[in-house]
C-alpha cells in the first residue's frame, strides 16, 4: 500500500476492507476450555469411583491436579501472550472475565472445607455457566450461550441430589460448559485459520 | 460546499493503519505491516505523522531480545475517525 491521495468512496473501501480484515478473527482457539474441562471432569468422575469405594483419600484428587492445571495454564496464557501480535477488545475483556472468574473459584473451593460439598459445587457449577454463558456472547458462539444456561440447569438440579452425586452433576455440567463447547469453539477456530 | 476532510486520515496508509487500531485493541507493527502490505520505512512515516496528530500512541519494547512497537489508538484518533466517516458520508451522499 502506497501512501497517496484517495477519493472519498476509495476511503470507505479502505475502512470496510480493514475492519473486515482485523474483526473476523476468532479470539479463543478453545484449548484452555477443553484442558480444564477433561482435568475436572476426570478429577470428579475419579473421585466419585474412589468416594464409591469408601476410599477416604478419594477428594485428594482436588488439590493435587488443580493446582498443576493452574500452573500449567499460567506458563501456557505466558507463551500465548508473547505470540500475539495483536490484542483485540473482546480478547481484552476475555482476560478480565476469566481472571475475576479464576479468582472466585479459587474463593469458592476455599469454601469448601467450610461449607462442604453440597454448597461449594453449587456453587462451582454456577460460575460455570455464567463464565461460559458471557463468553459465548463476547465471542459470539451459540455452542457456548448454551453449555453455560445447561449448567445452571444442572446446577438447580443438584440441589436435590445427595452429596456424592454431586460429582456427577459436576461433571455433567463440565461436560455441557467446557468440553462440548471447547472442541466446537476449536474447530471453528481451525477452520477460520485456513480461510 | 463540502467539509474538509482531515488530511492526516485523508491518505492510503494513515487510512487503513487507523481503520485496522478501531477495530482492535492495540497492534504490533509487523501485524500492521502485514496487513496493509506497506513498506517497513513507509509504514513508520506514516504512524509518526499519526503519533504527532495524537491520533495513535506508540510504545516501544523488548520482546525475547528483539525492539517491538506497539501501536494503540487515542480517545483523539478515535474522534478524528468518527468525524472522517461522518464527512465522506456526507460527500459520497450529496454527489450521489
Amino acid at each position: 500500500m502506497e501512501d497517496k491521495d484517495i477519493t472519498p468512496n476509495q476511503s470507505m473501501l479502505i475502512i470496510e476492507a480493514m475492519i473486515n480484515t482485523a474483526k473476523n478473527k476468532l479470539a479463543d482457539d478453545g484449548f484452555l476450555l477443553i484442558f480444564w474441562g477433561w482435568l475436572v471432569f476426570v478429577s470428579a468422575l475419579v473421585n466419585y469411583v474412589l468416594f464409591s469405594m469408601n476410599i477416604v483419600w478419594g477428594f485428594l484428587v482436588w488439590p493435587i491436579l488443580m493446582p498443576l492445571g493452574g500452573i500449567f495454564t499460567w506458563i501456557y496464557t505466558a507463551q500465548q501472550n508473547k505470540k500475539e501480535q495483536v490484542k483485540t477488545y473482546v480478547g481484552k475483556y476475555l482476560g478480565y472475565l476469566w481472571t475475576g472468574f479464576g479468582i472466585a473459584m479459587g474463593l469458592a473451593v476455599l469454601s469448601l472445607g467450610v461449607y462442604g460439598i453440597k454448597s461449594s459445587y453449587f456453587c462451582l457449577m454456577l460460575l460455570y455457566g455464567f463464565v461460559t454463558f458471557v463468553s459465548g456472547g463476547l465471542l459470539e458462539f451459540k455452542a457456548l450461550r448454551i453449555g453455560g444456561i445447561l449448567s445452571f440447569v444442572i446446577a438447580a438440579g443438584s440441589v436435590f441430589a445427595p452429596e456424592k452425586e454431586q460429582l456427577l452433576f459436576l461433571s455433567a455440567s463440565i461436560l455441557c460448559s467446557y468440553i462440548v463447547p471447547g472442541h466446537l469453539l476449536r474447530n471453528k477456530f481451525k477452520s477460520e485459520q485456513n480461510v | 460546499m463540502f467539509k474538509d476532510l482531515d488530511p492526516v486520515l485523508h491518505s492510503q496508509l494513515r487510512l487503513a493503519v487507523v481503520s485496522l487500531l478501531v477495530s482492535v485493541n492495540e497492534a504490533e507493527f509487523t501485524f500492521l505491516k502485514e496487513k496493509t502490505e506497506a513498506t517497513a520505512g513507509n509504514l513508520s512515516v506514516q504512524i509518526q505523522k499519526l503519533k504527532e496528530a495524537g491520533y495513535i500512541e506508540v510504545e516501544k519494547k523488548f520482546k525475547d531480545n528483539y525492539p517491538q512497537t506497539i501501536c494503540k489508538i487515542t480517545p483523539t484518533g478515535v474522534k478524528a475517525f468518527e468525524k472522517y466517516v461522518k464527512d465522506i458520508q456526507l460527500y459520497i451522499n450529496i454527489k450521489k
